[in-house]
């Protein structure tokens, strides 16, 4: 359906728009992670860089990845599908393309706050008030225009891809604004322990009403089509979405097992998160039932091969969350890489790549020519896969290292020397990670400026 | 289940209000903000170091919640509530790529800390701390009086101790260097002062010392142990030369005491959380034979020898 419906020939300049800012950004984002793996291995670097020291550029790392990497990448695939599942076009390309430019207003001006040292010193709600409020209206434009297109469908059944982006859109941009007390512009903060209780819920649901709704909602959509399977089946789509909303929202305060907070309230987190095993595998059984027997299909098809590999990375990381979350295996993983291993599989691996695959998979049908390069991107393909792989590999090495020593009585002082060659490899593999980014950055600029056409891609 | 746009978006939002409203808003409505035995408001310029401390990101490498299970920095003192009710955000971190801060007011005295922040190498030699030079000295010292109150009350009665030692040792030294080590040998209990090194020296023993004093030691009291280390320019009274202690009837005891237990006042910090026995032992006897040119190790008064001695 999607070659044929281009008869009228949209130009799906918003989805453009969102594919570029999503490479961009991937681009800068892990360009600031390179900056802070090689603050690690050697502190005095860059010395006395006052702007881009390691507890600037780690702030800047993390949010460019969460809201200028993943979140438009798969918000670019979103501003193709939706509409065209709806069989109708986007309400308004012109607000669309405006919300991309206000996109890459916002995250230049958050970038120079947390340079000036305008953090608010909250992990993942660090943004100064000011670029909250223009990301809460940058939610609100997203809102707005796939809402009003939902209204406007010709199709009656709405897809379960577009359950997922609404929910992720309207739930973000809700616990956006309560996470980030936006009513207190001079802190963004609560007093005293309650803060850290709604810092972790916000912060768990980043990944938990943005990225992974927003991550499935690709993943329905790329991998029945690409395989031109029917649905497994839309009573699992069901449970599924339902139970990621509901069991997802309770997890946040897992990260504060060993923080003095009521003790209903970690039994909660536990328990649920444990639970994230039903909508976790609910999806997976309903997404690798679909397309059981075609991995040939997807393999040839690289938007497919980034998405179904996205699929993998998902299963992982949320089998190593329900672990983490017991309260015998946080006492080692918990203050260490382990956690920033885990992180990595789950933004980078899973979100990060289906978002990836997602802008491949829409990009040949919106611009109607073959990717630039099928080569550059199976390059890049290659290039995540080793980098995050090694990843997750080498920082839970060293989470293990770290925290095992750490029970055992020793000081964070004395285990520096022994983790500092994990620290090198982790630096050498975001070699990996970083050149896929910039391979990827002109991959999609190619695709989309100067593509001489079908006549020289490999496809 | 015929999913319409209304029932994802009330649906949705529906779940959303009620986790909140129970995992959020009502621990929220429960709160306990009575404040805790160690609690006292912070000063201003304590708050406005705090403000640098934000600003810097410090806390994605330094907690500020004591487990308790934890060993290190602070660990004598749990976390309670009581003790963040001014924290506004509140500063837990979620990575010790450093150590806790919870109780590190009054650990050390200002003058590590401003050695520390121009080069955390200077007093650390290991530490992967970026330097904080930049910042300029009216900042660092502003940062110091914030991390010189972690722990309040505590931090307080710590910093006590600390004001009233630099007063006597900045006194033992400005007396001469004969008063001063008279001074730092008789603060050490008589028991340990009489203590030879028990054991012999033997050259892989003196290797592993020399990797302890290059790990621990070097910044302050440089590679010959004259004192001149990076961190000398910022501290008073600066670190000891050891080369002047021939003769002076520095024992193997006194060395390990001073190592264990540090010289409260100075820039010596203790070193028991992070150096087991024989590392204090060794690292003494490499200072002994290198620096002091003079050793006790193995001499009368031993008890009975240790089985693995040569």
């Amino acid at each position: 359906m999607a070659s044929s419906a281009n008869n009228d020939r949209p130009n799906h300049r918003t989805a453009r728009a969102f594919c570029l800012t999503s490479a961009f950004w991937f681009a800068a984002a892990a360009s600031f992670g390179m900056i802070g793996a090689g603050y690690l291995i050697a502190p005095d670097f860059m010395a006395n860089i006052g702007w881009l020291h390691f507890g600037k550029a780690r702030p800047m790392h993390v949010n460019l990845m969460l809201f200028g990497f993943v979140t438009p990448g798969l918000l670019a695939a979103a501003f193709y599908y939706v509409p065209k599942l709806l069989r109708t076009a986007l309400y308004s390309e012109k607000l669309g393309v405006f919300t991309a430019i206000l996109w890459n207003i916002t995250l230049p001006i958050g970038v120079v706050g947390l340079a000036q040292g305008r953090s608010q010193g909250r992990e993942y709600a660090e943004w100064p008030w000011s670029v909250d409020m223009l990301i809460v209206v940058l939610f609100a434009l997203v809102i707005f225009n796939l809402v009003m297109t939902v209204r406007r469908r010709l199709e009656p059944i709405i897809y379960v891809s577009i359950w997922y982006v609404c929910a992720a859109v309207i739930l973000t941009g809700t616990t956006y604004c309560i996470g980030n007390v936006i009513w207190k512009p001079s802190t963004g903060a609560l007093l005293g322990i309650p803060d850290a209780i709604l810092l972790w819920f916000y912060g768990h649901n980043v990944f938990g009403l943005l990225l992974t709704p927003l991550g499935l909602g690709v993943a329905y959509y790329v991998l029945p089509l690409a395989t031109r399977s029917p649905l497994y089946s839309h009573t699992l789509s069901l449970i599924g979405f339902w139970s990621l909303i509901v069991v997802y929202t309770h997890i946040g305060t897992h990260h504060l097992l060993q923080v003095p907070v009521p003790t209903w309230l970690k039994t909660i987190a536990i328990v649920d998160s444990v639970a994230m095993v039903i909508p976790v595998m609910v999806f997976l059984i309903n997404i690798w039932y679909t397309v059981q027997g075609k991995l040939g299909t997807i393999h040839a098809d690289i938007g497919a091969k980034f998405v179904f590999t996205g699929t993998i990375y998902y299963f992982f990381v949320n089998i190593q969350g329900s672990m983490m979350a017991l309260p015998q295996v946080q006492r080692v993983t918990h203050f260490n890489n382990w956690v920033v291993g885990h992180a990595h599989i789950g933004v980078l691996g899973f979100a990060g790549v289906v978002a990836i695959g997602g802008i491949y998979y829409v990009l040949p049908k919106i611009t109607g020519r073959p990717l630039y390069s099928r080569f550059l991107a199976d390059l890049q393909y290659w290039l995540l896969l080793i980098g995050v792989t090694g990843f997750a590999v080498v920082l839970t090495i060293v989470g293990l290292i770290q925290g095992n020593a750490w029970l055992n009585g020793e000081t964070v002082y004395r285990v520096l020397p022994e983790i500092h060659l994990y620290y090198i490899l982790r630096a050498s593999l975001g070699v990996f990670i970083i050149s896929g980014a910039y391979i990827g950055l002109y991959n999609i600029f190619r695709t989309l400026y100067f593509n001489p056409g079908a006549a020289t891609a490999c496809e | 289940m015929r999913m319409t746009p209304t029932a994802i978006f009330i649906g949705a939002l529906a779940i959303l209000a009620a986790v909140v409203f129970v995992m959020v808003f009502w621990p929220y409505a429960q709160r306990d903000m009575t404040p805790s035995e160690i609690f006292r408001p912070r000063t201003l310029v304590e708050a406005e170091g705090r403000a640098i401390y934000i600003a810097n990101g410090c806390v994605y490498c330094h907690s500020q919640s004591i487990r308790t299970f934890d060993w290190g920095h602070g660990a004598e003192r749990i976390a309670q509530a009581g003790d963040y009710v001014s924290d506004e955000p509140i500063l837990l971190g979620s990575q010790r790529t450093g150590v806790d801060l919870s109780q590190e007011g009054g650990e050390h005295p200002d003058d590590w800390h401003i050695a520390h922040f121009i080069n955390p190498r200077y007093t650390r030699p290991n530490s992967i701390m970026p330097p904080f030079r930049w910042l300029g000295l009216e900042k660092i010292n502003t940062l110091t009086r914030y991390i010189q109150a972690l722990g309040l009350k505590q931090a307080d009665q710590r910093m006590g101790r600390q004001t009233y030692w630099k007063k006597e040792a900045i006194q033992a030294y400005e007396a001469g260097p004969v008063y001063n080590v008279k001074w730092l040998a008789e603060h050490v209990p008589a028991g340990w002062r009489h203590i030879p090194n028990p054991y012999p020296t033997t050259a892989a023993g003196l290797m592993r010392g020399r990797r302890v004093y290059a790990d621990f030691c070097i910044g302050c009291h440089g590679p010959i142990g004259d004192g001149m280390g990076d961190a000398q320019p910022w501290i008073y009274p600066p670190p000891l030369n050891f080369t002047i202690l021939k003769d002076r009837q520095i024992s193997g005891g006194i060395l390990y005491y001073q190592i264990m237990n540090g010289i409260t006042g100075t820039a010596m910090p203790y070193f028991k959380r992070e150096l087991e026995s024989q590392k204090i032992w060794e690292v003494g006897n490499y200072v002994a034979v290198y620096f002091i040119n003079q050793s006790d190790a193995n001499t009368a008064p031993h008890g009975i020898d240790s089985a693995w001695e040569p």
